[in-house]
């Protein structure tokens, strides 16, 4: 490699293979002689070294002062910007008509005869291909040792075993509200709806649920679910089977539960069918009863895995 | 003092009258030996010059500048997940739990000097990062620059594209505010979806099932070590073979493609260059300091019960959003299994998009049945076929890019939701071939009138 930078570099670098190209431009390149009353060359590279100066001190003052963002980040891009300008115009009106041409680097096999890597690394490296079976072994070996560190992967994190299928949710268990505040029957008029989890486990993100409280005859129970909704209370899971955001907005109206990140939308009154968007999965019901105190408990966990699908899920 | 002596004694030994450029020169000649010789044969290495060249540039500097502003924001920022008791100066949030990580950017962002500045700015060139990578990508498609002998390095950078748009999303994630969380959860869900692997590989990713209380501290140094130095060994690779294969060139006179013709390095391209990380450096300065970018105090702290309508992702992964928002629900059930529908869109389709993109200069070189050696550029009326698929991808890109701000556009236009995702469903298919056919016969007619008039 250092080779070819040389062997270039001399090419490069050779006053015959140079041509100078484009003809000196007005104003640019060699100064000029000087008019009189004129602005002298370069007085654009001078007015931008001077909004560097500006700009660095107010800069400075910004910093000190406290001042805020704005007045920060404004003197500091003028002190920038200055000084790119009259780099810039240094490079470009000053110095840039200098054209110069030189070869490209020629690959090997289109110049007949030239040195070519496969043939040198054959002949250096010839202690180890010389010997087929011990170059192979050598290979198996490498690779052998490469896949084993993949052991590794393991220390990341848990293998999710059965923690996708299993919520916080059992038998008898309270509803509660984020603040842990137990939810009775009196606590939600009917049209109401609340945030609930279960109690002890406000922060078990995939228990949270949607509880309803329907007027009577609104809501038709699906098949099987006859018992999981005492007095017109219906909990689902919160968690979109899109991806699993918190499908957080109620639409009243419509008796829909909405996600806001993809616009995936539920049917309430429908076992929470999805109707709309993304999401091809009804949010699960989690069954309901409500127990001698008048408090809503857990029938059982969710009967299905909450949330986005996953493979096994089916 | 004796700095003094010792610069007396040298000027003496070298004579008095060098001017400072000379003698830091000979120093660099005794301490590199035969070394400098190759610097010195590179003073002249030659640049062709195009506004088109430009584009990589402003990539390279972006990443400078996300190196500096980000060193100034590592210093402040707490990546750890602990519960925390906000007592700051953003009055609606004070008392309010939260991580220790939203927190300290709360702090970065509102008591610390500058902080918020850097911030921006750190946000600001992200975002002109990426653009000005995907830019220089459609340049490069367009003009055929990734022939050979570059057929490597546009898998690089491709490469850089990749990590650069990836490292962005880790960014995004880190400041544990409602939105950067529920990017994170849709980002698990995605990879859950992968048939038989998903749901291990999502548990070892994120350390278990999601939230998990150790995510910041695990993206944190994939964010600011892992995939920086990755970023920064494939921005070498590419440069370094970027200067010993020179750069392309556009036709022109006495340009071949054995001849390079353009400005020398010193002094010319050395100052445009310098000027051009400053001019960079200052537009992305002066939009961190005046034009608001992602206000995580407006978002509070992310909790998994909470989510927010309008959230949008940084602009580079609106094409992704698109695809997930556009996907129908066709969620397949196999039996026991489950194949969710956002796998397709999700998974699926970038790697569609992804593997050609890699495998181009191959694909493009069977096509046309030519695997020559080219330094010098085609024009599209050239080459009206490689215009036409470059507009038909950007087309494709823009579809998806709309449909991930669907909710936004539909309510900005009073729009109806379910009719303006359907019409977009069908441009997915329709647009792009429609796009790549006009663009092929404008320059196929641009070519011929130049093959029978000259103009």
């Amino acid at each position: 490699m250092a080779g070819l930078e040389v062997e270039d570099g001399e090419a490069l670098s050779d006053p015959e293979t140079g041509t100078h190209g484009a003809p000196p431009v007005p104003g640019g390149g060699s100064p000029p002689p000087a008019r009189g009353g004129g602005l002298p060359p370069g007085w654009p590279a001078a007015i931008g070294l001077l909004a560097t100066v500006v700009g660095s001190a107010g800069f400075v003052v910004a910093f000190v002062t406290n001042a805020g963002t704005a007045w920060l980040g404004g003197s500091l891009a003028v002190a920038l910007l200055g000084l790119g300008a009259a780099l810039a115009y240094w490079g470009r009106d000053l110095a840039g008509d200098e054209v110069i041409s030189g070869p490209y680097p020629v690959p090997h096999d289109d110049a007949p005869g030239a040195a070519e890597l496969g043939g040198d690394l054959e002949q250096s490296l010839g202690v180890i291909t010389r010997r087929g079976a011990l170059a192979k072994f050598l290979v198996f070996g490498a690779v052998v040792f490469a896949l084993s560190q993949a052991v590794i992967l393991g220390a990341l994190g848990p293998w999710p075993g059965r923690s996708l299928f299993v919520t916080a949710w059992r038998p008898g268990r309270r509803l509660v509200t984020i603040d842990g505040e137990p939810v009775t029957r009196d606590v939600l008029a009917r049209g109401g709806t609340l945030v609930a989890f279960p109690e002890g486990y406000t922060d078990a993100a995939d228990s949270q649920i949607a509880l309803f409280h329907f007027f009577g005859g609104e809501f038709k129970p699906q098949p099987g679910r006859e018992t999981w909704s005492p007095e017109g209370f219906v909990a689902y899971s919160r968690i979109c089977t899109h991806v699993g955001c918190a499908v957080s907005q109620y639409l009243d109206e419509a008796k829909v539960l909405a996600c806001p990140c993809h616009q995936s939308t539920f049917d309430l009154l429908d076992g929470a069918r999805p109707v709309s968007g993304p999401a091809g999965r009804s949010l699960p019901q989690l069954p309901l009863a409500i127990d001698s105190e008048g408090y809503l408990v857990a029938q059982s966990d969710f009967t299905e895995p909450v949330g986005p699908g996953f493979w096994d899920a089916g | 003092m004796s700095d003094r002596r010792l610069m007396r004694s040298l000027r003496t030994a070298f004579g008095v009258r060098r001017s400072p450029l000379r003698h830091g020169a000979s120093w660099l000649d005794e301490n590199l030996g035969g070394g400098s010789k190759l610097l010195r044969d590179e003073l002249r290495h030659i640049f062709p010059d195009s506004w088109a060249f430009f584009l990589g540039e402003i990539a390279l500097y972006c990443f400078i500048l996300l190196v500096v502003t980000g060193i100034y924001l590592a210093l402040f920022f707490h990546a750890s997940q602990a519960m925390v008791v906000y007592h700051g100066s953003y009055q609606p949030l004070v008392g309010v739990p939260m991580s220790d990580a939203y927190s300290s950017v709360l702090d970065l962002s509102l008591d610390v000097r500058a902080g918020l500045l850097a911030r921006q700015v750190h946000h600001w060139a992200a975002l002109v990062f990426v653009g000005a990578l995907m830019i220089h990508l459609l340049r490069m498609l367009f003009t055929g620059a990734y022939r050979r002998p570059r057929r490597l390095n546009w898998v690089v950078g491709l490469s850089l594209l990749f990590l650069v748009g990836f490292n962005g999303l880790m960014g995004y994630s880190l400041p544990d505010d409602l939105l950067s969380g529920t990017g994170l959860r849709i980002a698990y869900s995605i990879t859950e979806s992968i048939p038989f692997l998903g749901p291990t590989m999502a548990s070892l990713m994120f350390g278990g099932q999601f939230p998990t209380s150790g995510i910041i501290a695990r993206i944190y140094p994939v964010h600011i070590f892992l995939l920086p130095a990755g970023i920064a060994g494939l921005l070498g690779l590419h440069m370094g073979m970027l200067w010993l294969q020179r750069h392309t060139e556009f036709p022109g006179p006495g340009r071949d493609d054995r001849t390079v013709v353009g400005t020398p390095m010193v002094p010319a391209y050395a100052l445009r260059t310098t000027g051009y990380l400053m001019l960079v450096a200052g537009v992305l300065t002066a939009f961190g300091g005046l034009l608001q970018i992602n206000p995580v105090w407006l978002y509070g702290p992310y909790t998994p019960w909470d989510s927010t309508t309008s959230a949008q992702p940084d602009w580079y992964m609106g094409w992704l959003e698109g695809a997930v928002r556009m996907m129908p629900a066709w969620d397949i059930q196999i039996g026991s299994f489950l194949l969710p529908a956002v796998f397709w869109p999700a998974v699926v389709l970038p790697g569609l998009i992804f593997t050609p993109l890699f495998l181009w200069p191959w694909l493009d070189g069977m096509a046309l049945r030519d695997h020559g050696f080219y330094n010098v550029l085609t024009l599209p009326s050239e080459r009206p076929g490689r215009a036409a698929i470059g507009a038909g991808f950007v087309t494709f890109l823009s579809v998806l890019l709309v449909a991930g701000g669907d909710d936004v556009f539909a309510s900005a236009f009073g729009l109806s939701l379910p009719v303006l995702l359907r019409t977009l469903q069908v441009l997915f298919f329709v647009a792009p071939p429609l796009v790549a056919l006009f663009t092929y016969l404008v320059f196929r007619r641009r070519s011929q009138r130049w093959l029978a008039t000259g103009r």
